[in-house]
């Protein structure tokens, strides 16, 4: 077997009602069911305790309504998010988020993991950018949460209980987002060969002199970091905050290419991690992450990071001390990603809210039967 | 004390829920006003949170017989007034001992009744939990209490140059506690998001008495969104007791403009064609003729009198929206704007906004009630369901005002009616329930921004299915398995957790493929 997701049945709906049938007829034969989307994430969490069961979402790839004056979208599962965004650019609107893999990654898939790129800095998430969702339960009972329209406090937010949810709940059969407009213009300046406390203290320049970049990474380099900004709007907006970054940092630069790099680190492995501490600790966890040495992008207005590639000898060891460390100061480390043999845990502890978490999963899935143990603390 | 018989604590909130709802049967509830709880249950709340913190008092305790939401009144069996979280543990765990079920209050200003006691109940009211405990510009976030007003965090964070986003109307009486308990919206959510959007994390006391911290400073904690399950559950899953902010740098330059227009429709038009432009605005609000009439009467804005008229912002980097606002305005005189005015400072602009934020009390000059509805509905429609209001008021020749965020779909229609005239009230309320359901058909929701609370739950059964509201019962499930917080709101019957909402049972002869179903 190559992969914990060749499972001895596999099912692949073509609409949301055979999705439910088949989610009823797995729950009637007690079937242990993983999901699979683009396979883009697939390694994330620990292997699935025994899977009998794989329900694939390719089948379900409609736009299922779109409203172009409305800016909402509701799609199926299955949709990557570039034949998303296809549909949208027609109508000069996107969805304003830009996971890796945009060929590959659906939109179920983007759900239940969070998957989410640069744009976070000014978009949002996954959980800021949708509105609604149709999940097929356990027992194939489909529930809808938020509805079609952006304001909506109807009822319990069922669209954020879904989000980074990694199929644990239920499978996630569709979805409902906001648009935004296409920016008129774009251009990235980037400010190089930066240490990390020059990071933070850039990022905080930019801020006190009102700028607003749509998306900003810092990418560690042989010289130092350097510091991507895209501004996006209309074209004397972007000139203008092009213009007074420039007065800001001397060194800056036009480097469109500064997003390949960024794709790579993101895309990279064999080992892949995920960072979280406050946007000022960047120090700090440049410190904990060097050892490793892995390629590393910081999403500087956020405080989250991406780092991959091969995996060293020490890297277990290290990993764990990075954590420990990034736990002590209110932060996580996620590994996403890991070379077959290297033994890490891979959601490290889980947060104080746990027996709750507990207590969700327990009351959606009672039989445990929807990706058992891929999920934080054995969820 | 009052009348009746007591009622030692084993109510039940089972029992509460039950008797609260349906909603219809209003007369019941006002009946079981009587009910009370026992000596020894208020002494102990007494002991939790001091003599002067418990309010037992019959005059005092009618302070808290409603929220902003005035047609629902109901006396609570005893207030608390904690000042810590381990006041409120106490006093959770006190209400669980004596099986009385808990309702937490912000500021009271909530419009659906998500404050409204039930019978037996202990209310704990949070005002006094106002602190503001930490602030990190730095990094973007603040702690607060939940009794912190939101306008006072901006004001806290105005001379750094810093604010928080949510706005909603009452926002210079409105708790964080209470935005958090609504997922509260305001004029500029349309580009900043509402209060969901800016809660980074928060304490919480279950109903179980322990206390749980969810999310934090720090994004993407491992694990489900419980935070954002929180935001909006109104009170239901626990009591907030602590509160992470997220605050943004105040935008460089805002433009705003006031356009009139001869109807809602041409105003309706407007604003379709400015976000068809790629304009983002900060807010766009619209006003009908009878809302600018009230406005008017109430602030002294020397507003024409016109069909509609149209506020906007749009804020930003200046070049931005030096162009975003010239855009705007040429698209508004397009689409037929009568008069476009631009505030000559910052004064004149924030009269224009007073004008605005102030237009459900204005209504109160032109009208001796009135009830406030909150529909959504989606853009694209407004101009046909603002028609069908229209036509409703009419036939129940009520009027009604119209005072609503464009941008989002977001209705506030205000139905006007006379309480002295017999049956007009509830003539009013039927109005409001066929605006809801004009919203529902047209592919929108009964509320926006102000809560499902008493008040709306009726109608969540025809907005959700079965499913979908017993699968919103299971995330209620996880966090308070007794239905002690908050019971009666949101869900339109009380359930029940520990029977699993199972689809169907399968017939024996289907599980051995004897039957199939088709």
């Amino acid at each position: 077997m190559t992969s914990p997701f060749d499972a001895p049945q596999a099912h692949e709906p073509r609409s949301v009602a055979e999705a439910a049938r088949v989610m009823e007829q797995l729950a009637r034969e007690g079937k242990r069911v993983a999901f699979v989307g683009g396979g883009t994430e697939l390694e994330l969490g620990p292997v699935p305790d025994r899977i009998d069961a794989v329900v694939r979402t390719r089948g379900l790839g409609r736009v299922v309504e779109y409203q172009p004056a409305d800016m909402v979208m509701v799609v199926e599962a299955g949709l990557t998010i570039g034949e998303l965004q296809a549909a949208a650019r027609e109508h000069r609107q996107r969805l304003a988020l830009d996971p890796p893999w945009p060929d590959r990654a659906t939109i179920g898939g983007i759900v239940a993991t969070g998957a989410f790129g640069p744009r976070r800095a000014r978009y949002g998430a996954v959980r800021d950018l949708i509105i609604g969702v149709q999940l097929v339960r356990a027992d194939g009972a489909v529930a809808h949460g938020g509805g079609k329209v952006v304001k909506n406090v109807a009822g319990f937010d069922l669209p954020k209980l879904a989000c980074g949810s990694l199929g644990t709940l239920g499978l996630i059969a569709g979805a409902t987002f906001r648009l935004h407009p296409l920016p008129e213009a774009s251009e990235t300046v980037v400010v190089p060969g930066l240490s990390a406390a020059e990071v933070v203290a850039m990022v905080s320049r930019v801020r006190a002199a009102q700028l607003e970049p749509a998306a900003a990474a810092a990418l560690r380099g042989p010289s130092g970091y350097d510091l991507a900004l895209c501004f996006e709007g209309f074209g004397k907006g972007v000139e203008q905050q092009t213009g007074k970054l420039r007065q800001l940092a001397p060194s800056a630069r036009a480097a469109e290419d500064a997003w390949t790099r960024h794709d790579e680190v993101r895309t990279g492995g064999p080992l892949r991690v995920k960072v979280a501490a406050q946007p000022t600790q960047l120090p700090e966890v440049d410190r904990l992450l060097s050892p490793l040495g892995l390629r590393f992008a910081w999403y500087p207005t956020l405080g989250l990071g991406f780092a991959s590639g091969a995996a060293g000898e020490q890297a277990a060891a290290l990993i764990a001390d990075a954590r420990a460390e990034l736990l002590r100061r209110g932060g996580s480390l996620v590994v996403q990603a890991a070379p077959a043999g290297l033994r890490v845990d891979r959601w490290g502890p889980p947060p104080p809210s746990f027996p709750v978490m507990q207590r969700v999963k327990q009351n959606f899935d009672p039989d445990r039967r929807l990706n058992p143990g891929r999920f934080v603390g054995g969820l | 004390m009052g009348r009746g018989t007591l009622v030692d604590g084993r109510l039940g909130s089972k029992l509460a829920a039950m008797i609260l709802h349906p909603c219809p049967d209003r007369e019941l509830v006002l009946d079981l006003d009587w009910v009370m709880i026992s000596r020894s249950a208020i002494d102990s709340l007494r002991e939790a949170v001091g003599e002067r913190n418990c309010v037992t008092e019959p005059e005092q305790l009618r302070v808290y017989e409603c929220d902003g939401l005035t047609s629902f009144r109901l006396t609570p069996a005893v207030v608390v007034l904690p000042s810590t979280t381990a006041e409120v543990v106490e006093v959770v765990k006190i209400a669980r001992a004596h099986g009385l079920p808990l309702v937490p209050r912000g500021s009271g200003t909530g419009l659906s009744g998500g404050a409204l006691p039930v019978p037996g109940c202990v209310l704990v009211g949070l005002a006094r939990m106002k602190r503001i405990l930490e602030i990190d510009l730095d990094n973007g976030w603040m702690r607060v209490e939940p009794g912190v007003i939101n306008l006072e965090v901006s004001r806290r964070l105005s001379p750094d140059g810093y604010y928080y986003a949510p706005d909603p109307s009452s926002q210079s009486v409105c708790s964080i506690g209470g935005n958090v308990a609504e997922n509260s919206g305001g004029a500029h959510c349309l580009k900043y998001g509402f209060t969901v959007n800016h809660v980074l994390g928060a304490r919480v006391v279950l109903a179980d008495g322990s206390v749980l911290d969810l999310g934090g400073p720090v994004l993407d904690t491992p694990g489900y969104d419980l935070t954002g399950a929180l935001v909006g559950s109104e009170g239901t899953l626990g009591i907030v007791t602590e509160v992470v902010l997220r605050i943004l740098r105040k935008p460089e330059a805002t433009r705003t403009f006031f356009a009139t227009f001869p109807s809602t429709d041409e105003a309706g038009h407007a604003v379709s064609r400015i976000i068809a432009a790629g304009i983002v605005p900060a807010a766009i609000e619209m006003m009908d003729r009878l809302a600018i009439v009230a406005i008017k009467a109430a602030t002294g804005v020397d507003w024409p009198d016109v069909g509609a008229a149209l506020l906007m912002d749009v804020d930003g980097p200046l070049a931005e929206v030096e162009h975003t606002a010239q855009e705007a305005v040429r698209i508004a005189r397009e689409a037929g704007a009568l008069l476009v005015r631009l505030p000559k400072d910052e004064a004149e602009r924030q009269t224009m906004w007073k004008g605005r934020k102030s237009a459900f009390a204005a209504v109160g000059r032109i009208s001796p009630n009135y009830m406030v509805q909150d529909g959504v509905i989606p853009r694209s429609v407004i101009a046909q369901v603002l028609r069908e209001i229209e036509g409703l008021a009419a036939r129940a020749g009520l009027r009604i005002a119209n005072v609503f965020h464009a941008g989002d779909g977001n209705l506030h229609p205000l139905v006007l009616y006379d309480a002295r005239i017999h049956g007009q009230e509830e003539l009013a309320e039927k109005v409001g329930g066929e605006i809801l359901r004009a919203c529902i058909r047209a592919g929108g929701s009964i509320t926006g921004e102000h809560g499902v609370g008493a008040d709306k739950a009726p109608y969540m059964g025809e907005l959700f299915s079965e499913d979908d509201l017993a699968t919103m019962a299971l995330l209620r499930c996880s966090f308070d398995p007794e239905g002690r917080m908050n019971p009666g709101k949101i869900f339109p019957t009380p359930r029940l957790c520990g029977d699993r909402p199972g689809k169907y049972t399968p017939h024996p002869l289907e599980q051995s493929g004897e039957a199939g179903r088709g």
